[in-house]
């Protein structure tokens, strides 16, 4: 961390406005990567429940947020 | 299609992408045709446009302004800074492993809901449109590949995406455009 970036922790730690602009920021980044990830996973042939186990959440969860479509009408590993 | 393009056809559609992500917009629409073909500087469009007075820089900035960043998109490094995470070494890896602008990119949804990350760049109905017309540009006009110049046609003919909307802004009539271009295609 660059010393300003320090400054502006030591200063702003308790600050409401430095916190939840990080956690925002964090978030976002967050979501990215994991589309990334769930993405470039899928075309690998990891099938969403294997997806599902290391970000450990539901098989349903993943797919849900990921696969898109209909669901009951269509079928996907 | 594309293997009746020309040289300088198939480097706009690639500079097209290119300007894309330079935007960091998550498609390649008419607008991003039309700053390929820009981008080219001695190609007939690039020309025939220079002498309406759009050249790169100036239909740049008018597509900037149409879509401007929106502020929930964009990766806030000052914020992630501040509780020490190095925004700018995460982008360098993650674009090691999936190219430029991956992260920069939000992901988004194809029409069935399938979430693809940032890492695509996917053309809009109306790009594609585009370059269908450039085609029967050069078919209709008895050319045998597509130039640069049929694509510029192809924006005019498909007329209501943001690339005309940009031509027809800076006062450019369609009607002598199209025979200026046609004139120097043959």
């Amino acid at each position: 961390m660059s010393d300003t970036a320090q400054l502006a922790s030591d200063a702003g730690s308790r600050d409401p406005a430095v916190g939840l602009r990080a956690v925002r920021a964090l978030r976002l980044l967050v979501d990215r990567l994991e589309a990334l990830q769930v993405e470039n996973a899928r075309e690998q042939g990891w099938s969403w429940q294997e997806i599902a186990v290391f970000l450990e959440v539901s098989r349903q969860a993943v797919h849900k947020k990921y696969a898109g479509g209909r669901g009951l009408l269509r079928r996907e590993k | 299609m594309f293997e009746r393009f020309h040289q300088d056809a198939r480097q706009a559609v690639v500079l097209a992408q290119e300007n894309a992500r330079r935007l960091h917009h998550d498609h390649v629409g008419t607008e991003h045709i039309l700053l390929g073909l820009l981008d080219q500087p001695q190609t007939v469009s690039a020309r025939v446009l220079g002498r309406h007075g759009v050249d790169h820089l100036r239909a740049y900035q008018a597509v900037v302004d149409a879509l401007p960043p929106r502020p929930g998109e964009t990766l806030d490094a000052d914020a992630l800074e501040a509780i020490g995470i190095d925004l700018a070494a995460i982008r360098e890896k993650v674009e090691a492993a999936f190219g430029p602008g991956a992260l920069d990119r939000p992901a988004h949804r194809n029409r069935r809901g399938r979430v693809f990350g940032g890492r695509h760049v996917r053309f809009t109905p109306r790009a594609k449109k585009t370059l269908e017309l450039s085609l029967r540009e050069a078919i209709h006009l008895k050319h045998r590949c597509i130039a640069d110049g049929h694509v510029l046609l192809g924006v005019l003919r498909e007329g209501e995406g943001l690339g005309a909307r940009v031509l027809a802004d800076a006062g450019i009539d369609f009607t002598a455009l199209r025979q200026e271009i046609v004139a120097e295609l043959s």
